[in-house]
């Protein structure tokens, strides 16, 4: 195993163990309702992530996707159904409303793909604002169930904490077990040249609406726990700003990279919520950031660390004389997955 | 080489495990802060000061009215003095971007962390939906100074959350096509509303006040609320030739853009009813004189012969550099003199006990006229039938001419026949 695997894969552990630990350092309950939401949001963001990165298709319907699942649920619970029939039809939901998104989509890619699943985003946010019988229209569905065990929001935010934070973990795991198989493989080929693919064989097609279907149903995966975060659901969680901002995140943090959709939701749900308590112009700076970022780490927070620490180890190796060695160019591909 | 390797990731493996084992034991047990929240209801009392987390859009689309209505509720503080009665009021003022999501975060922030004893707010339905929940479920009081959505205090009504400063939608309304069908004397009504909930509830109470009074809704015609250029509705409503037009709008730029597109069309001003907000002060000002005349329905009327609405002008005007005061920052106003009201007869309360002293009071000399509190913790006050007028002062002014007293949100019906249909919308008009 090589070493820059190794840390980076304690590095993993590490912030795991701290996210477990969290609750324990003394956080607030308001620090655990925060950082819930940034997991979520970070679930969601990964969701986006694992399609711009692996099948370089950037969504800007995702937030709908979300809220779709969202809906999902607030209706079964709004008809008295328990939860686990609340968890199936979000999920149905989610997994009707992928494959419209990639059935629409599976042909396009570029700025095509990002028109087609912007239009179809906008008509489930058109259904949430104007199907009032079953969505509430803009009042929304409130008062949203979610199960017995995880007990009541402001006694027990640890308990759904946890929930989130397991959720995360394995939508990460995942993720990154699919985009390392085979399939994963042949969708990054997809991504660096479709016709190459379609010579060698491959329907393109069918790789795009598989991927779809799989960061989509993540994506459901967090508008239900979005949903049982906030017992509330209306049209603007479906919204096309949530979208935008979820590609925000991911370019924050880095296309690709397997940190890039946490670290980039800790900084734009931070903005957003905490720096928005103490500066007016909160919107000026995760603008701010946002200009920076692309100026002047190009590959995101994540990928330019990375990036950043593959060239200084570069140069320690290559100051005893000589160039680089050819196993430290290998290194560097696979410590991408970091 | 090698060994040191495999020695390195053998710590490494072992590090990882001692880790993973460890946290699962933390896992095991509760963290230490997990009880029962004891934060928040009632944690200052006694002290004398009552916190109070004001959370309100002031960024975003909706930064103009999100900005008024904490405006309204500052400007009362800032004459009348912060300390009512031994108790200090002391106001966090949160912004929600009007997006529920961060107006909840807002929310657990304060009650979380400033440990606030009351939230006021915020302003757009959905997000005053999801704190009301919200706040309900930790008992903290939320008084709602602007949100006008029937449900608040209908089906979603909840027992710590009281409406101050508005009214519903329907209820706002309702007058309007009463006072249109008989005093008004007109046969014939055509309605041009905003294509969403608070337009829904708004032309459902004109009609059915209308219709109720022996009036006869013709048309009804919905317009996006992104609209810009009403020339294509103003000539519909030309050409379906009622008595009168009916316009509901939920404040803002669609106002002055209709009547642009109404009066360049010729029609004429004197067959015009507007809501609340498409004939709010912001209205006024854009149009200036061209539109002396026009009438509305609101339960807000800055133009009323009361010594509190000429001191609270008055106070706007001054703070504001001339300006008078729209609706939103009555609402945020009336809100804060309701509180400072109830302090000063009862003193210090929070929790449910300020609920109830709220709701069984009676504001009988507040800027909107007598107002009261239904079992549903609605507003029950008066609403106005207005006219644009000059006043010596060279402003134009919202000047009642006729004023409907105790107007409550049931429209005629009890409240188990309202609550028992369903909610508004372009297909159900009641």
């Amino acid at each position: 195993m090589k070493r820059s695997r190794i840390v980076s894969l304690a590095l993993l552990a590490l912030i795991l163990v701290f996210g477990i630990a969290f609750p324990y350092l003394g956080a607030s309950n308001f620090a655990l309702s925060i950082t819930t939401t940034i997991l979520v949001a970070a679930i969601l963001a990964s969701s986006v992530n694992f399609l711009v990165g692996e099948g370089g298709m950037a969504s800007l319907g995702h937030g709908a996707i979300a809220g779709a699942s969202a809906y999902g649920a607030g209706w079964a619970s709004k008809q008295g159904m328990d939860p686990g029939m609340q968890v199936l039809i979000a999920f149905g939901v989610t997994i009707v409303v992928s494959l419209v998104y990639g059935l629409l989509s599976m042909r396009t890619s570029g700025i095509y793909f990002l028109m087609v699943t912007l239009a179809v985003g906008m008509l489930i946010y058109g259904l949430a604002f104007r199907l009032s019988s079953i969505t509430g229209g803009e009042n929304g569905i409130s008062n949203i169930a979610r199960p017995q065990w995880i007990g009541n929001l402001a006694a027990d935010g640890w308990k759904y904490y946890y929930v989130v934070l397991a959720g995360f973990v394995i939508s990460t795991a995942v993720l990154w077990v699919v985009s390392r198989s085979p399939f994963g493989a042949s969708l990054r080929g997809v991504r660096d040249s479709e016709s190459r693919m379609r010579s060698l064989g491959y329907t393109v097609p069918a790789y795009r609406l598989a991927a779809f279907l799989i960061s989509g149903i993540v994506a459901g995966f967090a508008g239900l726990l979005s949903v049982w975060q906030t017992h509330f659901v209306s049209p603007s969680s479906a919204g096309v700003d949530r979208s935008v901002l979820l590609i925000v995140m991911v370019i924050l943090g880095g296309t690709g990279t397997l940190l890039g959709p946490l670290i980039g939701a800790t900084i734009v749900i931070l903005v957003e919520n905490v720096l928005s308590s103490y500066v007016d112009r909160w919107p000026t700076i995760l603008g701010l950031i946002f200009i920076l970022v692309i100026l002047f780490a190009r590959a995101g927070i994540v990928g330019s660390i990375a990036k950043l620490l593959r060239r200084l180890r570069s140069r320690t190796a290559a100051s005893p004389g000589g160039p680089p060695s050819p196993s430290d160019t290998s290194v560097s591909s696979t410590s991408n997955a970091a | 080489m090698t060994s040191t390797k495999r020695s390195t990731r053998r710590s490494w493996v072992a590090i990882g495990g001692l880790g993973a084992a460890a946290a699962l034991a933390l896992t095991a047990c509760a963290p230490p802060g997990a009880g029962p929240s004891t934060q928040g209801a009632g944690g200052t009392a006694g002290t004398g000061t009552l916190t109070i987390g004001f959370i309100s859009p002031t960024t975003g689309n909706f930064a103009v009215a999100g900005q008024e209505m904490y405006d309204g509720w500052d400007l009362y503080w800032k004459t009348h003095g912060d300390e009512v009665n031994g108790v200090t009021i002391k106001t966090i003022l949160e912004d929600d971007a009007g997006n529920p999501e961060t107006s909840l975060t807002k929310a657990h922030k304060l009650v979380e962390q400033d440990g606030v004893n009351i939230i006021v707010g915020p302003l757009i339905a959905n997000t005053a939906l999801a704190v009301a929940q919200y706040t309900a479920s930790v008992g903290i009081p939320n008084l709602q100074p602007v949100a006008a959505s029937d449900d608040l205090t209908q089906r979603n009504a909840n027992d710590l959350t009281v409406r101050t400063g508005s009214m519903g939608g329907s209820q706002a309304n309702y007058p309007g096509g009463e006072w249109a069908a008989t005093q008004g004397g007109y046969k014939t009504a055509v309605t041009l509303c905003a294509d969403y909930a608070f337009g829904w509830e708004s032309c459902a109470g004109f009609k059915q006040g209308f219709e109720k009074n022996g009036g006869q809704v013709v048309q009804q015609i919905w317009f996006p609320n992104s609209t810009t250029d009403f020339s294509t509705y103003a000539s519909q409503i030309q050409a379906a030739n009622a008595d009168l037009v009916y316009v509901a709008t939920a404040g803002g730029a669609p106002g002055p853009n209709f009547l642009n597109a109404y009066l360049g069309l010729g029609l004429p001003i004197d067959k015009l009813l507007l809501n609340c907000c498409a004939a709010d002060q912001g209205t006024l000002r854009t149009m200036g004189d061209q539109i002396i005349g026009l009438k509305s329905v609101s339960y807000w009327a800055e133009g009323r012969d009361s010594d509190v609405t000429r001191e609270f002008v008055e106070a706007y005007k001054k703070a504001s550099g001339g300006k008078v005061p729209g609706a939103y920052i009555a609402g945020g106003y009336i809100t804060a003199s309701l509180l400072a009201s109830v302090l000063q007869e009862r003193g210090l309360l929070t929790g449910s006990d300020l609920i109830d002293a709220i709701t069984s009071y009676t504001f009988d000399d507040s800027i909107f006229g007598r107002v009261s509190w239904d079992d549903y913790n609605n507003t029950v006050g008066p609403v106005f039938i207005r006219q644009v007028e000059k006043l010596d002062d060279g402003n134009l002014y919202n000047v009642p001419i006729a004023t409907y007293e105790d107007v409550d949100q049931w429209l005629g019906r009890t409240p188990e026949e309202a609550l028992a249909q369903p909610t508004y919308s372009q297909t159900f008009q009641g």
